[in-house]
C-alpha cells in the first residue's frame, strides 16, 4: 500500500465532516441528502482503506452494500421530497412546523 | 435440513411478498385483507414458537440462532400479530394504500428479525437499514397528509443522519480491528481499546442503535414521529421495533463489553440523561402520542440501565424489561387507537369520562400505566425492581438513587392520566364505546398477563435468565 492507512483515514474523516456541516448547515432537503451520501461515500472510502490494510474483501464487500443502501435513500428521500414539494411548495425544511 | 432452521424469516418473507402480489392485483378489501393479514400473522406467531429450539450458524456464521434470537423471534411476530389485531379499521390511511401497509409492516418485522439473529455487521447493517426504510414509509402514509409527511420527512432526515454516522463508525470499528463478526471483535477489542479509531468508532456504531432506541442525544424524532404518524405505526414502533433494538443492543454490547468501565461510564452518563430528559417533557404533554413519546425515552433510560450492569443478571433484567413494555406499550395504544377521535390525535382531557364509557378500557388503562410507572403489583414492577436488582449488586447505587427520582418524578403525569380517566367530567356526554367481542377479549388477556406476570413472575424471569444465558 502506497499511501499509509492513517491518510486514507484522514481523508475519509474529513470528507465525513463536510458532509456533516453541509447536512447540518443546509436550508434545502436535496443538500440535505446530498451531504448524507458525502458522509456515506466517506465511509466507503475508510472501508476500501481498510480492506486493503487487513488484506481482506469484507471491507470491499461493505462498499457495494453501502452503494446499494445509498441509492434507496435517495429513491425513498426524492419521493418524500417531491411529495412535500407539491404539497408546500419548497424545499425548505424549516416550513415543517406543525408539530410541537 | 438446514432451512428449517430459517422458518419464521422464510415464512414472513412470504407473506408479505403475498401482500405486495395482492396489492398489484386487485384494489383492497378492507375486512378481508385485515382477516387474511390476522389469520397469517397468526400463523406466524406459531411457526415462530415451533422454531423456538432452533439452534445453529447460517450463511457462513452471519447469522446466528440461539435461544436469545428465537424468543425475541417469538416477541416479534407476537407483536406483529397483536398490531394487526389493532388494524381493523385504519381510518388514518387512505384505503388503496392499506394492502402496502401490511406489506411494509410485514417487511418491517422480517427485518427486524434478521436483526436479532445477526452476527456480522453487514448483516446487521443492512437488517438495521431495511426496517428503518418501511417505517419511513409507514409513517408517511398518515391520511392528514401535512402531519404525516411532517413526521415522515422528520424522520427520515434524522434517521439516515444518525445511520450514516453509524456507518462511518463501523468503517472506523473495522479499520481498527479488522473484524467483522461480533465475536471476532469481542476477541481483538480489548487489545486496542485506547486507540482513538476504535473508541470513536464504537461511539459512532452505537450512536445508531441509540438513535433507533431513543436514548438521549438521538430523541430528537421521537416526539414528532409519535405525533404524526397513524396509530397503528407509532404503535408498532413503540413496541415491536424497540424490543428488536433492545435485542440488537443488548448482544453488540454483551460482545464488545469486556470489562471496559469506559463505555459503561458512557451508557451510565446516556441513561440518566435519557430518564431525566423524558421524564420532565412528559409533564407538559398534552397530546397522548407525544406524552408516550417521552415516556419511550425514559423507559429506554431505564432498559439502559440493565443493558450496562452486564452480566447474565443485568442482560437477563433487560430481556425482561423489553417483553413487559411490549405487553404494556401496547395495551396503553390499544386504547389510544381506540379512543382517537376520527382523523386526530387523542389528547389527555378527551380520555374524561373514560370510566363511564367503557370500564374495560379504563381498567386496561389503569393497570397499563401504573406498569409503566413501576407501582406493584404489575409487570412493570417487577422489571423496573429486577433492573435495578442487578445494578444494585454491581454497586452502581448512585444510578439506581437517580433512576428511584425518576420513577418518582413520573408519577405525576402516569396519575394526571389515570384522573383524567377515573375522576374528570366531560362537559358533553361523549357517547359509549362500542368494542366490538374479540377485541374485549383481548384487553382482558392483556390485564390479565399484566397483574399475573406481576404476582407470579418466576417463569418469565426464568426464560430471561436463560436467553441471557444464552448469549454468553
Amino acid at each position: 500500500m502506497i499511501v499509509p492507512f492513517g491518510h486514507v483515514l484522514m481523508l475519509a474523516g474529513m470528507l465525513f465532516l463536510l458532509g456533516v456541516f453541509c447536512t447540518l448547515t443546509r436550508r434545502n432537503l436535496v443538500m440535505i441528502i446530498l451531504g448524507v451520501e458525502v458522509m456515506l461515500n466517506a465511509a466507503a472510502i475508510a472501508f476500501v482503506g481498510a480492506a486493503l490494510h487487513w488484506q481482506s474483501l469484507e471491507g470491499q464487500a461493505f462498499v457495494l452494500f453501502i452503494m446499494a443502501i445509498a441509492a434507496t435513500e435517495v429513491s425513498v428521500g426524492l419521493a418524500l421530497i417531491v411529495y412535500a414539494y407539491r404539497r408546500s411548495g419548497s424545499f425548505d425544511p424549516s416550513s415543517c412546523n406543525l408539530l410541537r | 435440513m438446514k432451512w428449517m432452521l430459517f422458518g419464521p424469516e422464510t415464512y414472513i418473507f412470504l407473506v408479505a411478498f403475498f401482500f405486495l402480489i395482492l396489492s398489484m392485483w386487485r384494489g383492497p378489501h378492507s375486512e378481508k385483507d385485515h382477516v387474511l393479514a390476522l389469520a397469517l400473522s397468526g400463523l406466524g406467531v406459531v411457526i415462530s414458537l415451533a422454531c423456538l429450539g432452533a439452534e445453529g450458524l447460517l450463511f457462513a456464521g452471519a447469522y446466528r440462532l440461539d435461544l436469545f434470537s428465537q424468543v425475541f423471534k417469538v416477541a416479534l411476530s407476537f407483536g406483529l400479530f397483536l398490531i394487526v389485531c389493532l388494524c381493523a379499521n385504519v381510518e388514518e390511511i387512505k384505503r388503496r394504500y392499506r394492502l402496502e401497509f401490511y406489506f411494509f409492516l410485514f417487511v418491517c418485522t422480517l427485518a427486524m428479525m434478521l436483526l436479532v439473529s445477526a452476527q456480522h455487521l453487514l448483516t446487521i447493517l443492512l437488517a438495521l437499514e431495511l426496517s428503518s426504510y418501511s417505517l419511513y414509509i409507514l409513517v408517511t402514509l398518515r391520511r392528514d397528509e401535512d402531519m404525516g409527511l411532517e413526521a415522515g420527512i422528520k424522520y427520515f432526515l434524522t434517521g439516515i443522519f444518525a445511520s450514516s454516522i453509524m456507518i462511518f463508525g463501523m468503517a472506523l470499528l473495522y479499520g481498527a480491528t479488522g473484524a467483522v463478526y461480533l465475536q471476532d471483535l469481542a476477541q481483538v477489542l480489548p487489545e486496542v481499546m485506547g486507540t482513538p479509531a476504535a473508541v470513536i468508532g464504537l461511539l459512532l456504531t452505537f450512536g445508531g442503535f441509540f438513535f433507533k432506541l431513543a436514548v438521549y442525544p438521538f430523541h430528537f424524532w421521537v416526539a414528532d414521529t409519535y405525533q404524526g404518524a397513524p396509530d397503528q405505526v407509532t404503535a408498532y414502533i413503540a413496541t415491536a421495533s424497540k424490543v428488536a433494538v433492545i435485542a440488537v443492543v443488548i448482544k453488540l454490547i454483551a460482545a464488545v463489553d469486556q470489562n471496559s468501565t469506559y463505555l459503561i461510564h458512557v451508557l451510565a452518563v446516556l441513561s440518566i440523561a435519557s430518564m431525566t430528559l423524558g421524564n420532565l417533557a412528559a409533564m407538559v404533554q398534552k397530546d397522548m402520542k407525544r406524552l408516550l413519546a417521552y415516556s419511550t425515552i425514559a423507559h429506554s433510560g431505564y432498559v439502559l440501565i440493565g443493558i450496562l450492569s452486564g452480566g447474565t443478571a443485568g442482560y437477563a433484567s433487560a430481556v425482561f424489561y423489553a417483553l413487559a413494555l411490549l405487553v404494556m406499550k401496547f395495551t396503553v395504544f390499544l386504547v389510544v387507537v381506540v379512543l382517537s377521535p376520527r382523523g386526530k390525535n387523542l389528547e389527555r382531557e378527551e380520555l374524561a369520562g373514560l370510566h363511564g364509557r367503557s370500564p374495560l378500557l379504563a381498567l386496561a388503562l389503569m393497570v397499563s400505566i401504573f406498569s409503566l410507572a413501576g407501582i406493584p403489583p404489575t409487570i412493570g414492577f417487577m422489571g423496573k425492581f429486577y433492573v435495578f436488582m442487578g445494578a444494585m449488586d454491581k454497586g452502581l447505587f448512585v444510578l439506581v438513587l437517580i433512576a428511584m427520582i425518576n420513577v418518582v418524578v413520573s408519577l405525576y403525569y402516569y396519575l394526571l392520566i389515570i384522573k383524567a380517566a377515573y375522576l374528570g367530567h366531560s362537559w358533553e356526554t361523549p357517547p359509549a364505546v362500542h368494542l366490538p367481542q374479540p377485541m374485549r377479549w383481548l384487553t382482558g388477556a392483556l390485564i390479565a398477563t399484566m397483574m399475573v406476570a406481576g404476582f407470579y413472575p418466576t417463569p418469565l424471569i426464568r426464560l430471561s435468565e436463560a436467553v441471557a444465558r444464552s448469549l454468553m
